[in-house]
């Protein structure tokens, strides 16, 4: 049975309904991070609260690799996801019998496993088109 | 601030050399530099090499192999943007007057290393790590160029064909070979909608340029390159970029060259600047203001930055086709300048070319618009 570890820790939650990510939010000036920042870029307020962030956006741009990534082998899609918090989210995409890709499709977050390293599964997220 | 010279210019063959060291490829482009300087190694006073891949004391490496040792020495990584950090390092110390001549080098090897064909961006990056590379990010603007700007496979596809008819013109070009759109366009899928063609490719090579006083200058040569403007800059957080396809660091830094230089896109007679990716020269001259943003692909189609036309644009070949080893770039578009303005660029030069800008780019990183950016402007 293979370890499931998370990509990186505080990244994302899973949950019944498909999880949520991760990011924070300033509390002085209310700017939204993904990921976390450790003190407001915007304002420079230390204090930051968690948020989970929507599971829908718009995706930006996309693009489809024939070579290989670091984790990937080709063909693999990739692309910006623009989510109401007014954060882009890079991510892998799942390709499914939606596409080809759209700028401006809507997608859904999906929490998934991304790849395996020797016995454990690296979780991660994509997301798919709706 | 004092008005720095560029006395003297090399770089090596750039192409694919597995069995070359790093230090071989920067001892050519050094000794040649030191050699069209005319000035002796040992009045060189500070240097500057950069390096990304298996990078280590490389200054103190190929200098002494040069015959230059016992001065300042440092050793700079900014990824791309490696080599402009160099010429920017030695140009300050004798702009600020703390030295009076030095050589700045760029060095790169990759076939010999597993870095070969990768284009990732740095380690450890939450977004290499989920995939994206080089060639994806290039692609991803693309795909906004093509949403926002008009920009067309067939305009994208003439940034190589240019580029690649003018690496024929160049002894040093890794590939000195004429492309049809068509040839671009079918070539090997890499990142839809970019096409092997429309890559640079993996270069090993080197660079240098030897940098003094105008006293010094003056002992040498009745009429000196100048550099006029210098500016480095590393990119803002990536969430005040609301267009992917409009860079606000890489204008921001062309402004600040202009300003040091005291003047505008509209004097620039010759460019060499970052096209390692075909769709992206077209956002470049946005950058660089030789057009309004938007209006690159008017600018390309106009014939306007081929060789000939009202500002021509990586006359080398640029990227695409002379090569990019990748820390050698930054200091070989400078030194590749100082050519133009002096009327020795051979085939490829620009007729009265008397003001010339140097631009490279560099790294990519998680939350950041970009790495780094540096440019120079030169003139005779």
């Amino acid at each position: 049975m293979a370890e499931k570890v998370p990509l990186k820790e505080g990244l994302f939650k899973e949950s019944q309904d498909g999880g949520t990510l991760l990011g924070n939010r300033c509390t002085s000036c209310g700017k939204i991070f993904f990921p976390k920042a450790q003190i407001c870029f915007e304002c420079g307020h230390e204090e930051l609260a968690e948020v989970q962030l929507s599971r829908r956006g718009i995706l930006y741009s996309y693009t489809i690799g024939h070579m290989p990534s670091r984790h990937f082998m080709p063909p693999y899609a990739v692309g910006y996801v623009d989510l109401p918090e007014e954060v882009r989210v890079f991510a892998p995409l799942v390709t499914t019998e939606l596409t080809p890709f759209a700028v401006g499709m809507k997608m859904d977050l999906v929490i998934e496993k991304l790849w395996e390293e020797g016995d454990k599964e690296i979780i991660g997220y994509r997301f798919k088109p709706v | 601030m004092r008005e720095v010279a560029v006395l003297g210019v090399g770089q090596s063959q750039f192409g694919k050399f597995p069995q070359k060291s790093a230090e071989a490829l920067g001892i050519e482009a050094a000794a040649a530099a030191v050699k069209d300087a005319g000035i002796r190694p040992k009045d060189l006073q500070v240097a500057y090499t950069s390096r990304l891949i298996n990078a280590g004391m490389d200054s103190q490496k190929i200098l002494k192999e040069v015959g230059i040792t016992y001065i300042e020495m440092v050793n700079v990584e900014n990824a791309c943007a490696g080599g402009s950090t160099s010429v920017r390092g030695v140009w300050k110390d004798i702009a600020f007057g703390l030295y009076d001549a030095g050589i700045a080098i760029g060095v790169e090897s990759i076939t010999g290393s597993p870095f070969a064909g990768a284009l990732l961006a740095a380690s450890e990056d939450l977004e290499a790590e989920l995939g994206l590379t080089m060639p994806a990010l290039f692609a991803m603007i693309a795909r906004r160029q093509m949403a926002e700007c008009g920009a067309t496979l067939e305009d994208f596809a003439h940034v190589s064909v240019k580029n690649h008819h003018h690496g024929c013109l160049n002894p040093m070009a890794q590939y000195k070979k004429e492309f049809t759109i068509e040839e671009v366009l079918n070539s090997r899928m890499i990142c839809d909608p970019i096409t092997l063609l429309q890559c640079c490719p993996n270069t090993d090579g080197a660079a240098a340029v030897v940098l003094c006083s105008m006293d010094v200058a003056r002992k040498y040569t009745t009429k000196p390159v100048k550099i006029i403007g210098s500016a480095l800059k590393s990119g803002h957080y990536k969430y005040c970029q609301k267009d992917l396809w409009i860079s606000p660091f890489g204008a921001e830094t062309a402004n600040i060259a202009y300003e040091m230089a005291g003047v505008g896109p509209e004097d620039i007679d010759v460019v060499e600047l970052h096209d390692a990716f075909a769709p992206e020269e077209i956002l470049r001259y946005e950058d660089l203001g030789l057009c309004k943003r938007g209006e690159g692909v008017e600018l390309l189609r106009s014939g306007a930055t081929e060789l000939g036309g009202r500002v021509p644009v990586n006359p080398s070949g640029g990227l695409l086709s002379l090569g990019h080893p990748l820390s050698a770039s930054g200091v070989r578009v400078v030194a590749e300048i100082a050519l133009q303005l002096r009327g020795q660029a051979g085939k490829r030069q620009v007729e009265g070319a008397k003001l010339g800008l140097a631009h490279m780019l560099g790294g990519v990183v998680t939350g950041l618009e970009g790495g780094a950016c540096g440019i120079h402007i030169l003139s005779r």
